[in-house]
């Protein structure tokens, strides 16, 4: 189709804005982080002007870099939180392992096998995402006292596990039923088992929509914050916690806070990048019938 | 030299170098003559700006009565561990930070410090009480809550009698400033805790600005307005006269309103416990309420005292009356463009005061309003005398001195801190200055105001009150009246429960 020049000027402009406007707030964010307080808070703001530095990440990683005026007291001062960084990759990776488990094996029942109420289980499945967080989190608090889970990895792993079951259930169930069924029964006549069809056939053939399921468990897992927050205490602590101690009581690091924020975008960004691959199929997977 | 004076030369030698005013030659001259070779040698290969409070620092240690005190009563609890949630304040920084690992050392007794956001710790010591499972075993009570919390925590009193062979010698109950032993932790005569912290309201101002205009600390609350009229008419909208901490339905907003409220001669309740902010002395504070606030930069009704901080620290206001916490970060010359330019004054005099009998609840009137905390030992504690030994050392003079040093000039509850020669020594410009203590000390003596203690006072101060003046200002009343009437209705209503 022919477009004219400025129609195509026209588009590569909207498109460039549109990445802008997506694009600004992780800029700004990030150079906050590399700002000092006095650029942080400049009246007009500056955009682009101001002197970067890098004390705000020395002082969330506890190092001293020889870059600036200061030395950071290693492991000691009141914004290191390298370790909580580790602490949400823990629990975030193993979470999302846990629930894509889980989720996979459910998925396939419930898209394969043929049992009393499997429509009602998928509607039961749904209906967990409905409880408000907030209602669940005060008893969890309790059964997790009891259970000594309290402030462990073990405890939060299984909680985020637990919130992201249903979903991934029903992503995945979605990327099976694009399968078609009768790959399965030709298998089954040559012999196969149904576990040999799931792992040999199906699962190789729905890598992209565990990918995208994957990918979704783990920026939930990275960003929750009610759970977190609950059933920590000071063993272990998840990003998004840890971001709301900078606000302390004679203001808030917000230098500090843009700092652990930029190098908490980047293990999610490899995550992403790692499954890139199988992501854009994974995402439309299930969008046609056949 | 004396041990003091050479803490005071060296604070003299550093500020002057970390502004700019020595050059480093003179500087590790100067560190040389004060035996501090090694540590101008040290510095030599860094970059720039070399000094690091981090030196500093490392001369500030407990005292050896202290520690031999600890190492004696901490040996039957050596493996220990406690809990304690808290504000991210500057005590409880600096004791999880750079303080701990001496008490940790000395009684082998680990101890776990969660800081939080304030309104995240009351979250998690209502769920520890609720669950009376004993999860935290020392507590950070702010003012607002002692009431809610007095049945929860042991009276420290009782504490110190009971048990004489784990009394720290010489704490000395009575060295904790009375106004503040009744403003923060007196609740229907049982002690919540021993005060711990005390940010209070003190008159900061642009000392620089005000002499621009031939203006002085003002004295009084007409005086506040009028010279916030005058910066602000002179600066031409380049900067204002005063500012405030009114985010809407925060409790920000609840603190202005109080010391508004109490220096015209009002109170929240009166003597028959009922709601009065509606009255004459009421409107009265809002009328002048409403001048003032157009001397205030654009966009205050968004800010809590982090904004309201920040206006002032960027040079935007002139002046504001709220926590005297932030006078030590004003003079920080890294993160401020006001270091050296401010100064401080007792709040300016109320109009007229109601006295405790004319209000309700304990309920203190004085424009120095008072947003303090206090510690204590939960009773649901599984390790109470561990938690009882750890809550004596915090809050002894030795470590409030420390405290105080290094928690960059926070504001002491114990009177004979304030004359430690420690806390003497950082008094001058620069961060964590101490130059500003004296008038906190007179502010706590004759000025200060204390919110009431009743169970509901936690809501009604962080939503029922903060969210009905929000609304005001917010253009959602057609007037101070019907805002307050609305107001008082909502109070009775939360108080029937």
């Amino acid at each position: 189709m022919y477009q004219s020049r400025a129609t195509r000027l026209l588009r590569t402009l909207a498109g460039w804005m549109v990445v802008g406007i997506f694009f600004f707030p992780i800029y700004f964010w990030t150079s906050t982080a590399f700002r000092s307080a006095k650029d942080i808070f400049n009246w007009p703001p500056k955009i682009f002007e101001f002197t970067p530095n890098l004390r705000n990440f020395e002082q969330v990683f506890g190092v001293t870099l020889g870059l600036g005026p200061q030395v950071v007291n290693p492991g000691g001062g009141n914004f290191y939180m390298a370790p909580r960084l580790l602490d949400s990759v823990i629990v975030a990776t193993f979470s999302t392992m846990l629930a894509i488990l889980v989720a996979t094996v459910a998925a396939y029942c419930l898209s394969r096998m043929q049992f009393r109420g499997r429509h009602h289980f998928v509607n039961w499945v749904l209906s967990t995402r409905m409880m408000p967080p907030v209602a669940v989190a005060i008893p969890m608090f309790f059964i997790f006292k009891q259970f000594s889970l309290l402030d462990t990895f073990t405890g939060l792993i299984i909680v985020h596990a637990l919130m992201n079951l249903p979903l991934a259930v029903l992503l995945m169930k979605s990327f099976f039923d694009d399968i078609p069924a009768e790959i399965d029964e030709s298998a089954l006549i040559d012999g196969a088992s149904r576990w040999t069809i799931f792992r040999r056939i199906v699962l190789p053939m729905a890598k992209g929509g565990i990918a995208a399921s994957a990918v979704l468990c783990f920026i939930f897992s990275w960003t929750e914050f009610l759970f977190a927050l609950t059933l920590t205490q000071t063993s272990i602590k998840t990003v998004p916690v840890v971001s709301s101690t900078f606000v302390t009581s004679i203001g808030t690091a917000w230098g500090n806070m843009a700092a652990l924020g930029a190098a908490a975008m980047i293990p999610a960004f490899i995550v992403v990048l790692l499954v890139q691959r199988h992501l854009v199929r994974g995402l439309t997977m299930g969008s046609l019938k056949q | 030299m004396k041990d003091d004076d050479r803490k005071r030369y060296l604070a003299s030698v550093t500020d002057r170098f970390a502004k700019g005013q020595m050059g480093r030659r003179q500087f590790l001259k100067a560190s040389a003559a004060l035996g501090l070779a090694g540590l101008g040698t040290s510095m030599v290969g860094r970059p720039s700006g070399l000094f690091t409070p981090a030196y500093a620092q490392d001369t500030l240690k407990p005292s050896e009565d202290v520690m031999a005190w600890l190492r004696d009563v901490g040996k039957p609890f050596a493996g220990t561990t406690l809990k304690m949630a808290t504000e991210s304040t500057p005590p409880s920084n600096a004791i999880n930070s750079q303080l701990k690992q001496y008490f940790e050392e000395a009684t082998g007794i680990k101890v776990e410090i969660e800081v939080l956001p304030l309104e995240q710790v009351l979250q998690k010591l209502t769920l520890d009480v609720a669950s009376s499972l004993g999860t935290y075993d020392l507590y950070y009570i702010d003012q607002s809550w002692a009431a809610s919390f007095s049945r929860d925590v042991f009276d420290p009193r009782e504490q110190y009698a009971s048990n004489t062979a784990l009394a720290m010698p010489n704490y000395n109950m009575d060295d904790f400033l009375p106004a503040l032993v009744d403003g923060i932790a007196m609740y229907d005569d049982v002690m919540v805790g021993v005060p711990y912290d005390i940010p209070i309201f003190i008159m900061i101002y642009r000392k620089d600005i005000y002499e621009k205009y031939g203006l002085k600390a003002p004295a009084d609350l007409p005086e506040l307005l009028s010279n916030s009229e005058i910066i602000t008419e002179g600066e031409g909208g380049a900067m204002y006269g005063t500012t405030g901490q009114m985010k809407s339905g925060h409790y920000s907003l609840e603190c202005d309103w109080t010391a508004w409220l109490w220096g015209h001669g009002g109170s929240i309740f009166n003597a028959d416990k009922k709601f009065v902010g509606n009255d004459d002395a009421g409107l009265e504070a809002m009328a002048y309420w409403d001048k003032l606030v157009k001397t205030m930069p654009a966009g205050v009704n968004g800010w809590t005292w982090d904004g309201q901080g920040q206006s002032v620290a960027q040079g935007v206001a002139a002046s504001m009356l709220s926590w005297g916490e932030f006078f030590p970060y004003f003079d920080d010359p890294t993160q401020t463009k006001v270091s050296g330019l401010c100064d401080v004054a007792v709040p300016p005099k109320a109009s007229s005061l109601r006295n405790v009998e004319q209000t309700g609840f304990g309920e203190i009137p004085g424009v120095g309003h008072q947003g303090g905390s206090s510690l204590a030992v939960s009773r649901n504690s599984k390790a109470p005398d561990a938690a009882w030994i750890f809550m004596q050392w915090a809050t002894c003079a030795d470590t409030q001195a420390l405290i105080t040093t290094l928690g960059g000039g926070t504001g002491p509850t114990r009177a004979s801190v304030y004359d430690d020669p420690r806390v003497l020594g950082n008094a001058r410009v620069g961060a964590g200055t101490t130059r500003h203590l004296n008038v906190v000390r007179e502010t706590i003596a004759n000025h200060m105001g204390s919110e009431p203690d009743l169970p509901e006072w936690a809501q009604l101060s962080s939503d029922t009150i903060p969210v009905g003046l929000g609304k005001y200002f917010a253009g959602g009343y057609g007037s101070a009246k019907e805002a307050m009437d609305d107001i008082a209705v909502q109070v009775e209503a939360v108080m029937k429960g």
